[in-house]
């Protein structure tokens, strides 16, 4: 069977992980800064108060007035989303995540193990642990799946049977279906407010009427697409982090740092020359709050050129002044053989010398003893704050 | 770091200040002028200027620098940290 294990709020309940406090007062996830002014995720106390996610910041507010707006923190989620990963993988679960929060994986592999479906969610729900209030599901389809842990109980696991799959599915709201907020609207003027009521629909009017969208949530109102779950490829554990001893805004030493510790990741052992796929640029920010973005190179590559191009514009993005920027390896290819130049690029010889020269130093003098300088604030009237000496390994 | 001759927060991974303060053993004149720094008689002092900054923080900075000549022939940077009453020499 599918299953699906289901964190509801999981960005709420990450950033609230260090205030807890907070989960007991009306709070919401505040809106990212540049995007649109929806708040997140709510508490059950802001929800009582008659706060929903999505709403819009200023309805929000005027709702209610004692609302705690919590700064989110991505690059906290994406950690704790790690460890939730990390731990059902740990008790034999295959996952494949869908996003923070949500992750399906196949029962069959560990039905055995622990003695039927019903035992392997109970144990996969034991593994991420009562504090995120997880919920099971599962079915023979992937949607189904989701639509059984949308209905379970914190802790519960909903299991449903192939042949009870149209039943369990006909009473269940619209808003399981992933449709823009217009669509939803447009339905129920239709008098569609359940999925079964879509279901009953001629597929082919749904797809005129709505379009691919529409006929993408028709098709998933019947259940959705038989397709198997693959479980990822275990994550890179390559990770370096530059703290500054003030925050820093300037883009200029951004990218300066953040060549830093490309060239660090690069000269990271554990990579045994593998090429990278994914990359992950994350940064903490003076408020408390974080940033970070994935990027999956086109290619996979180690060449710092290449890696700075798709990664150096993204620093543009950070939205605050930064305490300490992170490059993590998400996903390494494995090694393969790439074409070589006909003619080395100008310059290349002369870099390939002197990186070798370093890495002597380096070798004679031991780690630390090949540093680069990294201005972090060269406006400065004290001396010292002006710039760090980073070790680099060459 | 703001104004002392040790970090105040750990960084990570041996990663340091470039151009941190260290302590130097200066003596003064009557107008608290530096006369010997590091036992080395002073000779001529070429700059004096005052740093304040950070006073709205709780690690404020008070420095008085003095670029002197030594009798060597050096050119030195020292300053008098106002905050910890001690001095230090930096490359300014």
């Amino acid at each position: 069977m599918i299953a699906c294990l289901l964190i509801p709020g999981f960005e709420l309940r990450a950033a609230l992980r260090s205030r807890p406090r907070l989960a007991v007062v009306p709070a919401a996830l505040a809106p990212e800064p540049g995007r649109e002014q929806l708040v997140g995720p709510v508490t059950a106390a802001a929800e009582a108060a008659g706060v929903t996610a999505g709403m819009r910041l200023g309805e929000a507010l005027a709702t209610c007035p004692h609302l705690v707006l919590v700064d989110p923190d991505p690059a906290g989620a994406e950690r704790e989303w790690e460890g939730v990963l990390r731990r059902l993988e740990d008790a034999g679960f295959a996952v494949d995540p869908v996003e923070p929060g949500v992750v399906v994986f196949e029962t069959r592999g560990v039905e055995r193990l622990y003695g039927g479906v019903e035992a392997a969610l109970t144990r996969a729900l034991v593994s991420v642990g009562p504090a995120w209030d997880p919920r099971a599901g599962a079915g023979q389809r992937r949607f189904v799946a989701l639509a059984a842990a949308s209905v379970a109980r914190p802790g519960q696991a909903v299991i449903v049977e192939g042949e009870e799959e149209q039943a369990f599915l006909e009473p269940l709201p619209l808003s399981l279906l992933p449709l823009d907020e217009g669509r939803y609207a447009e339905l129920e003027g239709l008098g569609v407010r359940t999925l079964g009521s879509l279901a009953a629909l001629p597929g082919g009017a749904v797809a005129e009427r709505l379009g691919r969208e529409g006929k993408q949530a028709w098709s998933l109102a019947r259940g959705g697409e038989r397709r198997r779950v693959r479980g990822r490829s275990p994550a890179a554990e390559l990770v370096e982090a530059l703290s500054f001893p003030e925050a820093v805004a300037n883009e200029i030493t951004l990218r300066r740092a953040f060549g830093a510790l490309l060239d660090r990741m690069l000269a990271r052992p554990e990579r045994a020359g593998r090429p990278f796929r994914k990359l992950a640029l994350g940064a903490r920010l003076v408020g408390g709050g974080s940033w970070r973005r994935t990027v999956t190179l086109r290619e996979a590559s180690g060449e710092r050129g290449r890696i700075r191009a798709a990664l150096g514009p993204k620093l543009a993005e950070i939205p605050a002044p930064v305490v300490e920027l992170r490059l993590e390896a998400v996903e390494l290819a494995e090694g393969t053989g790439q074409q070589l130049a006909l003619v080395a690029p100008e310059g290349e010889e002369a870099d390939a010398r002197l990186r070798e020269g370093l890495r002597q130093v380096r070798a004679s003098a031991g780690g630390g003893a090949v540093g680069g300088i990294v201005e972090v604030a060269p406006w400065s009237r004290i001396p010292e704050a002006r710039a760090l000496v980073v070790p680099r390994d060459v | 770091m703001s104004g002392s001759g040790q970090p105040r927060t750990p960084l990570p991974r041996a990663t340091t200040r470039l151009n941190a303060p260290r302590l130097a053993l200066v003596e003064t004149n009557v107008g608290g002028e530096p006369r010997l720094v590091d036992r080395e008689l002073v000779v001529a002092v070429r700059e004096e200027w005052r740093v304040v900054d950070r006073w709205w923080t709780d690690e404020p900075v008070d420095r008085r620098y003095f670029e002197v000549v030594l009798e060597s022939g050096r050119n030195v940077c020292v300053y008098r940290d106002g905050e910890r009453r001690c001095w230090f020499t930096q490359r300014a």
